[in-house]
């Protein structure tokens, strides 16, 4: 079976974080971004990805190459040349998605986290077995996003509507789909929205069916999002493998640690925390709602909440980061500083205190 | 008059990436000596002034940049000046001073009489001819150029104290707290090969001291180069102050403009005074109009022959226009620099600003800023690749490459 994954992008809402990585290499729950749907893809059986990329394709590749090695599954790239939208780069891989067996291929968003039910959504596409399959998912604020108005007990999608005005619906569509190889002949090889011209024509002939996902969904596009998804994230992983999770005195609620990190006396991290690999947090640290990527140095009695550090970076003694704070790469806090929400672009060193959110290049 | 197998060699420090972050968002995507004033490379200006001087053999570049940022144009301008330029890449620093005697025996190759030494982000008139005269009559290690700033201002830079008869430096000071002098040093320096022993003495004199303090825990040891290692040393500091009264160096005071381009306001500023300059110098260069067959030109334009621009567009003062850029019709540009490839769409209005390489400008919009060259906002910078939709105003702000801006903005940072 196959996948492909949309990758698309600059990445320019994860910023300063995709100035150093494109997007899908940024970690999340310290694993970069797209081995998150990658492994899940692996875990059903699917025996080839392509990436749909246009945007540092070399990064991605060399990522990549070592990715293969250890997994075992064939990664491909399919590069755009200019960007074709939600659906054209379907039509660009075309080639590399069908195969003789004539089996259905997903569609993955890589921005985007969930549980990844995947083998429910096979079965539940040869159930109902019409042309495709999508997850939507139950949101507060519909009108936000796309709302695809559905009949609730058979999943039959009738129609898409765009940020509705007033309410037609809750659920919106997750990024995730199913797909029989004939969409691809609905697909020109041109900038098409997957949304507002494929699906819709497979609606009207009754062939799309929507299936609601189970467990949470975000969209880890902006950093806010990205620590709200990585609290839902461990919650999930609570309740699936618990033996994941960091345990000990020193820590509250959900919070995963590398096996390389050092952590000092006195600490108290969590809840909701990712450490990465390499990482050293000094003693008397207390994280909260925190997500910090590979090799930071944290020193001793700093505060930090509600904050994404990027690689390299080190806080220093009893500084204060908290309300969305967000450090490039090689950012070097000095001690005693206090972060009320700075947006700090990599290889900076910041000296005096920032008192309200801004940002600083 | 020197005899006429007499060599001269320039090098010029061009800086590194991690180092200037000041130069954001416009050095995320090219290296800051080889960003655009007056339609030429930030660098290109220093090196043209290197070619007037007589038997000049050789220009370095030095820097911390990558080898491969610049062998592309370093090839090119080798070729068009038919002088020899090479970029030599610093392994880690060695300080102002210590940065040129890492290289010292590339630079005496050719056994020059006499180096130059020139800052890649000072923007100036560049007098090297005849401070090499000045030099010459002065016999000394060195002679730096000056310039009288206001007294205010001049405690952001190295002041200097000369004796008026002489014109030899008899005080250096760095940065000083209270008020020394109003002239300041402008980072064009020349010297003769001596300059090599004397920057040897330092580190000589820095690892001894090392020494000392192995052997003997005293502490009344300067506590400000303790933690230098011994081959980094400062121009200034190193040797310019301890050498002040000595006989050594000289001043040679320039009347024309000074100014150092640190950040992207700055730049546009310099790229308005290389483009008056070039209305003596080589005033071909300049653009002209007058509405009727090409676009009416007011002041200092300087237009790329790629750049297509509409004949009822109104452009300038203080414009300079890049490669490939389309200008619409009913456009019209005032102070800034508008990068290659950019398409700007009719009846827009660029003022007091940088549009960055292939962005788009929409019809009627607006991009504007205060023009206060000083201020963190006082001129809208818009990165590589960024599209300002029709009729949108954007005001005082700084955009990063590949954003689409469909609202209008005032006093933004946009990542």
């Amino acid at each position: 079976m196959k996948a492909l994954i949309l990758v698309g992008g600059f990445g320019t809402r994860l910023r300063p974080l995709t100035l150093s990585f494109p997007k899908p290499l940024v970690d999340f729950a310290n694993k970069p971004m797209i081995l998150h749907q990658i492994e899940a893809l692996e875990a059903i059986g699917v025996s080839e990805v392509v990436l749909a990329i246009n945007y540092q394709p070399e990064v991605m590749l060399n990522f990549l190459k070592d990715l293969e090695a250890k997994l075992g599954i064939k990664i491909t790239c399919s590069q755009e040349t200019e960007p074709l939208g939600t659906a054209g780069p379907l039509a660009l891989a075309r080639d590399k998605l069908i195969d003789d067996s004539g089996e259905p291929f997903f569609v993955l968003n890589s921005d985007v986290i969930s549980e990844y039910p995947l083998k429910e959504m096979i079965a539940f596409h040869k159930h109902h077995g019409r042309e495709a399959s999508i997850m939507v998912t139950k949101v507060d604020e519909p009108s936000k996003y796309g709302v695809v108005v559905m009949e609730e007990s058979t999943g039959e999608v009738e129609k898409f509507v765009e940020k509705p005005k007033l309410f037609v619906g809750n659920k919106i569509n997750a990024g995730i789909y199913l797909l029989n190889p004939s969409v691809l002949d609905r697909i020109e090889l041109r900038p098409t929205s997957i949304e507002k011209e494929v699906f819709p024509k497979i609606a009207a002939e009754k062939r799309l069916y929507a299936m609601v996902l189970p467990g949470f969904w975000m969209d880890v596009g902006q950093p806010r999002d990205y620590i709200t998804g990585l609290r839902l994230y461990l919650d999930s992983l609570k309740k699936k493998s618990p033996s994941k999770l960091a345990a000990g005195s020193h820590i509250v609620g959900n919070v995963i640690v590398d096996e390389t990190v050092k952590i000092g006396e006195g600490c108290l991290i969590g809840p909701d925390v990712a450490i990465g690999s390499g990482c050293v947090v000094e003693s008397g640290v207390r994280l909260s709602r925190y997500t910090v990527m590979r090799g930071v140095r944290i020193k001793k009695h700093a505060c930090i909440s509600s904050s994404i550090i990027g690689w390299h970076s080190t806080v220093g003694q009893w500084a204060r980061l908290e309300n969305m704070t967000i450090l490039g790469e090689d950012v070097h806090v000095c001690d005693e500083i206090y972060s009320n929400g700075g947006v700090v672009l990599p290889h900076k060193e910041i000296k005096s205190n920032i008192w309200k959110p801004e940002i600083v290049m | 008059m020197g005899s006429t197998d007499e060599r001269v060699v320039a090098v010029i420090m061009v800086g590194g990436p991690t180092k200037g972050t000041r130069f954001r968002p416009l050095s995320l995507n090219i290296p800051k000596p080889l960003f655009p004033l007056a339609g030429q490379p930030m660098v290109h200006h220093p090196i043209s002034a290197c070619k007037k001087i007589p038997n000049l053999a050789q220009i370095f570049l030095i820097g911390f940049y990558d080898e491969r940022e610049f062998a592309l144009y370093v090839s090119s301008i080798s070729n068009e000046l038919r002088v020899p330029v090479r970029y030599l890449r610093e392994d880690k620093p060695h300080g102002s001073a210590g940065g040129l005697y890492n290289f010292r025996d590339l630079i005496m190759e050719d056994s020059p009489s006499h180096i130059f030494l020139l800052n890649c982000d000072v923007c100036c008139s560049f007098p090297l001819p005849e401070m090499l005269e000045s030099h010459r009559r002065y016999g000394g290690m060195g002679t730096i150029l000056v310039i009288k700033v206001s007294a205010e201002s001049a405690n952001q830079f190295g002041e200097l104290v000369a004796d008026p008869a002489t014109n030899e430096l008899l005080h250096y000071t760095e940065k000083p707290e209270t008020f020394v002098s109003d002239r300041i040093n402008c980072g064009v320096y020349i010297f003769t090969p001596d300059i090599f022993t004397a920057i040897q003495g330092v580190s000589t004199q820095r690892k001894d001291r090392a020494n000392l303090r192995r052997l003997s825990s005293f502490d009344a040891l300067d506590s400000t180069t303790r933690n230098l290692p011994t081959d980094f040393v400062r121009l200034d500091q190193d040797i310019l102050s301890p050498l002040a009264g000595k006989k050594q160096f000289y001043t040679y005071e320039t009347m024309d403009f000074w100014e150092q381009i640190k950040t992207p306001g700055m730049s546009l500023k310099c790229s308005a005074l290389y483009l008056a300059q070039f209305r003596f110098t080589s005033p071909n260069l300049l653009a002209s109009g007058d509405g009727t067959k090409s676009a009416a030109i007011s002041g200092d334009v300087y237009i790329h022959p790629s750049a297509k621009v509409h004949p009822t567009a109104k452009i300038g003062p203080n414009v300079s226009i890049s490669a490939n850029a389309r200008i619409g019709a009913g456009a019209r540009l005032i102070s800034c620099i508008i990068l290659d490839d950019v398409e700007i769409k009719e009846n827009a209005v660029v003022i007091h600003a940088i549009v960055g390489w292939k962005s788009s400008i929409g019809r009627w919009s607006r991009v504007q800023a205060s023009g206060d060259y000083n201020a963190k906002l006082g001129i809208t910078i818009l990165g590589e690749a960024v599209s300002v939709e029709d009729e949108v105003v954007v005001v005082n702000s700084i955009v990063l490459p590949n954003k689409t801006l469909n609202v209008s903005v005032q006093e933004e940072i946009i990542l």
